[in-house]
């Protein structure tokens, strides 16, 4: 019992990351139909952004722990999403009309030139967030040793998710950036600025992508230049599986699919962990080609 | 002032001016060794510290009075490289050679040499295939892989280890330290209550780290790289689990404590081969006495310090016989026992392998630096 408890939170906590990620690939896939390849990069930049801001601005010294990492939190969040909108400009938007293909392969190469760029201004090795920002509290709960920042990442992915979907289905811009996804031109027509309304995908899903990067170096505290492209795969796998294009699919997709490789790991075989999380997507591809909650659904706005 | 260019020139000439023949009164040996490439670093140590030791030889009066010429050609960490590099020493009438550093390497020389009948000391290629083919001129003085899985049952079986986990990672290392070490422990009639490997470069081991402590082992043995090693470490800490844990020789980084954490990486222990700053003995301390006078730092890879004494050992050879490849190596193997070098005593058995190991048990203090165990 308190096996199953503890995977679950480890379930839950990889699965947390996963989602704030493929949070950005489908955002931009619903309203693009494009692939972001080079969103995992700038998860990776997330990431090191967060540990230079703090170690390098003396942030510890000054501030007391806690105030200073959600400081450094905010700050990576409006340098990614700053860093996603600029993306947008000089990669996407000038292809916007060129075909689809055109797109991608600016995305692969995009990909390719962050994380180049993230290896020449860090360096190849290992990056290491300091002891100090790093909480190493354990809770008990039903006699089972429970990390803090296991339950913190939950918790703060859980809030990031549910704002997310309180401004896309609650707020008047919220409900454009869903027009602009199910159709481009009638949005247009109906007064909404569609451009505007990509640069705002493009700043939201990076930003929430940073923020990610921040709370897997806060938790396993290592971070590398190549660590967005596993991550990205992952996420861009979980919001396949919760439907592409749909955010509360993307949400669903990242928590199952952290929940399936944790208890997979756990009660099957580990070293076929990924085997098995991919036979489950095809699985259940096979069953809904459109994924759990499928790609869109028809709605009145 | 001779100008480097001008120096080099004047080798050239030199050479051409004695083509194919060791000069009287010289012994030429050939040092082998990653110059470029991504072992460079090791490469250029190896020629320091061979060069080094050659300048002390010829200072106290040679190889019976004539005196060592070294002939350094670069591999650049590169089977094709190496293969030319070989020809090329063959070529300049080398006695023997010694190095290099990478086994794929080492391996594209190996027969060269041999066809040549040129004697080879390796110093860096720890594959198990390289002694295997019986070839009559080749000697390294490292361990060979199946080495460590020897010593890794013999520390676990002596600390009285009943129940042993053993994790590794799927990369043909690990998983051939585990499996050998995995045998010897079953045949010393410990428990193997767990046997499986993780995907490398992941970030989360949680549940693994769940999975081995339903087991109950009383230690873990991980044979992977540091990356994973701190990051079991620190999760197994967070989940309030004490067990003993230890590692094989590629956890030996210091960014495994960084990783990790001091708290977490206390107490956790590995085996390896000296880094050179632990290097005891006699000899090995004069060695690095000697080092850090000429070069003004320390000797970084122990591998390359493998290679001042691969130079020793043939010294020692071609003092006491002629200098062909049969009697230096027939020497190599029956006679030399015992040799005090800088690595340690020793002596090489018949299919050419140091014979002895080399590791040491280390241990991450509470200040979380590795100190070398009894």
């Amino acid at each position: 019992m308190d096996q199953l408890f503890l995977q679950l939170v480890n379930g839950l906590a990889v699965g947390g990351i996963y989602a704030l990620v493929a949070l950005g690939y489908t955002m931009v896939y619903g309203v693009l139909k494009l692939i972001n390849f080079a969103h995992g990069d700038l998860f990776t930049i997330g990431a090191y952004l967060g540990l230079t801001l703090f170690v390098g601005m003396g942030l510890a010294g000054t501030l007391p722990v806690f105030p200073a990492v959600l400081l450094t939190a905010v700050m990576v969040m409006g340098l990614t999403a700053l860093l996603g909108g600029v993306l947008e400009r000089a990669a996407y938007r000038p292809l916007r009309k060129a075909g689809r293909l055109s797109a991608v392969v600016s995305a692969l190469g995009a990909s390719i030139f962050f994380q180049n760029a993230v290896m020449l201004v860090w360096g190849a090795n290992y990056e290491v967030y300091p002891e100090i920002m790093r909480p190493s509290t354990v809770i008990f709960l039903f006699d089972t040793g429970v990390p803090l920042i296991r339950m913190l990442i939950i918790g703060v992915s859980l809030l990031l998710m549910l704002a997310l979907y309180g401004f896309t289905h609650h707020t008047r811009t919220g409900t454009a950036v869903r027009a602009a996804a199910i159709d481009q031109g009638a949005a247009a027509l109906m007064g909404i600025n569609v451009n505007r309304i990509i640069t705002l995908v493009f700043l939201i899903g990076p930003g929430l992508g940073g923020v990610a990067g921040i709370m897997v170096g806060l938790s396993y505290g290592q971070i590398d230049f190549s660590m967005g492209f596993s991550y990205g795969l992952k996420a861009f796998t979980a919001a396949v599986l919760g439907g592409i294009g749909n955010i509360p699919g993307a949400m669903l997709g990242g928590m199952l699919l952290g929940l399936i490789e944790t208890l997979g790991s756990a009660y099957l075989t580990i070293a076929w962990k990924d085997a098995i999380s991919f036979l489950v997507l095809i699985l259940i591809l096979i069953i809904r080609p459109t994924g759990i909650l499928g790609e869109r659904t028809a709605e009145k706005l | 002032m001779m100008t480097n260019k001008f120096k080099v020139l004047l080798c050239i000439v030199t050479l051409c001016m004695m083509p194919g023949f060791a000069g009287a009164g010289t012994v030429r040996i050939g040092l082998m060794c990653p110059l470029t490439g991504s072992w460079a670093s090791e490469g250029q140590d190896m020629r320091r510290i061979v060069s080094l030791l050659a300048a002390e030889v010829n200072k106290s009066g040679g190889i019976n009075g004539s005196a060592v010429d070294l002939v350094v050609e670069d591999d650049g960490g590169d089977p094709r490289t190496a293969a030319l590099a070989a020809q090329k020493l063959a070529a300049a009438g080398v006695v023997a050679v010694i190095g290099t550093y990478g086994s794929a390497v080492t391996e594209a020389s190996q027969d060269i040499l041999n066809e040549a009948e040129i004697l080879q000391i390796a110093t860096g290629s720890t594959s198990v295939r390289l002694t295997e083919k019986n070839l009559p001129y080749f000697f390294r003085t490292c361990p060979r892989d199946d080495a460590q899985g020897r010593v890794a049952a013999r520390y676990i079986t002596e600390a009285g280890y009943r129940n042993i986990a053993v994790l590794h990672d799927n990369s043909s290392y690990a998983r051939g330290l585990a499996e050998e070490t995995g045998r010897l422990l079953n045949k010393a009639g410990r428990n193997i209550v767990f046997f499986d490997a993780l995907t490398p470069k992941e970030r989360d081991y949680s549940a693994i780290l769940a999975r081995l402590r339903a087991t109950s082992p009383d230690l873990v043995f991980f044979t992977g790289y540091y990356p994973e090693a701190a990051l079991l470490l620190r999760q197994k800490r967070e989940m309030g689990w004490n067990v003993p844990m230890m590692g094989g020789d590629a956890v030996n980084n210091p960014d495994l404590v960084k990783i990790a954490g001091t708290a977490a990486a206390t107490g956790f222990r590995f085996i390896s081969p000296p880094v050179p700053a632990d290097l005891a003995g006699e000899r090995g301390k004069a060695f690095l006495a000697a080092y850090r006078a000429e070069y003004r730092k320390e000797p970084q890879s122990v591998w390359a310090v493998l290679a001042g004494d691969a130079f020793n050992v043939l010294v020692e050879a071609l003092r006491r016989v002629r200098p062909s490849a049969a009697s230096t190596a027939a020497y190599l193997k029956n006679e030399l026992g015992g040799f005090p070098g800088i690595t340690g005593v020793f002596s090489f058995d018949v299919k050419g392998d140091r014979a002895g190991d080399l590791y040491l048990l280390y241990e991450v203090n509470a200040e979380g630096v590795f100190k070398a165990g009894p």
